[in-house]
């Protein structure tokens, strides 16, 4: 049962993340050439300072929460799927807990980042984070499909 | 800029610790045990399956926080804008390190 509440929370949370950060990315890459009243211009239209330590906070929330459920994972769903000859699933598994490793160690960086004016600086380390939010999502939702844990 | 120093280090340091098995501890769900990294691994019939995500992160963070410390001010602000290339260097070593599970 907690299990269940904690992988809910680590889903809910992963949907918060999501939407801050792809909101973040398509504000920083939308051409300027754009009409003021289509619909991704009025979306894009934010403060995407604004998102940055929602970001940070939603993201170290999301491993931890991660973190907490990690070991039942490794108990009652990597060895089956070993047993399955799910290898691909495993590995699917083991580049989102490393991507989501690397992506605490950049939290520091993208915050510098938001504070600075380096817009390269800023455009790189969002697009870093919002690849590994998507991967993880995304992974996280096809191995929960496979097999979920209980 | 620590910060910045901090994130570059610890990418670096998370794909050296994945790649030479330098977790700075090991975890062991099914005793709930903790262990040095440096101690040898125990049997899978003694303790279970090892984890070593938590003790790569702890490694990373070390290395990242040293590296912060150390680091020149001035160093720091010339990566600024190259920085995303370390966590898709290190991303890319991940990869190239799991390769045998597709």
């Amino acid at each position: 049962m907690l299990t269940t509440l904690l992988l809910t929370a680590h889903l809910l949370v992963g949907v918060a993340l999501l939407g801050a950060i792809t909101h973040q990315s398509v504000g920083l890459l939308r051409p300027s050439v754009i009409r003021a009243d289509r619909f991704i211009a009025r979306y894009a239209k934010v403060d995407h300072t604004a998102f940055t330590l929602s970001i940070a906070v939603l993201f170290v929330l999301s491993v931890l929460l991660g973190g907490l459920i990690y070991p039942n994972y490794r108990l009652h769903v990597r060895i089956p799927f070993e047993q399955m000859s799910l290898a691909w699933a495993v590995g699917l598994f083991e580049l989102k807990e490393h991507f989501g490793g690397i992506g605490i160690g950049l939290l520091p960086a993208y915050i510098c980042a938001w504070r600075s004016r380096d817009a390269a600086a800023r455009l790189g380390l969002t697009l870093a984070l919002a690849f590994i939010v998507w991967w993880n999502f995304l992974v996280g939702h096809i191995l929960n499909n496979l097999r979920g844990l209980t | 800029m620590r910060g910045t120093a901090f994130s570059a280090a610890f990418c670096g340091g998370y794909a050296w610790a994945l790649a030479t098995k330098h977790p700075l501890f090991l975890y062991y769900p099914l005793r709930g045990d903790f262990r040095w990294g440096m101690q040898p691994l125990l049997g899978f019939d003694a303790g279970g399956p090892a984890m070593t995500w938590y003790g790569i992160v702890a490694t990373a963070g070390l290395i990242g926080a040293l590296s912060a410390i150390c680091i020149p001010r001035g160093l720091s602000k010339a990566l600024a804008s190259y920085l995303w290339l370390f966590p898709l260097g290190a991303m890319v070593v991940c990869a190239f390190l799991l390769r045998r599970f597709f």
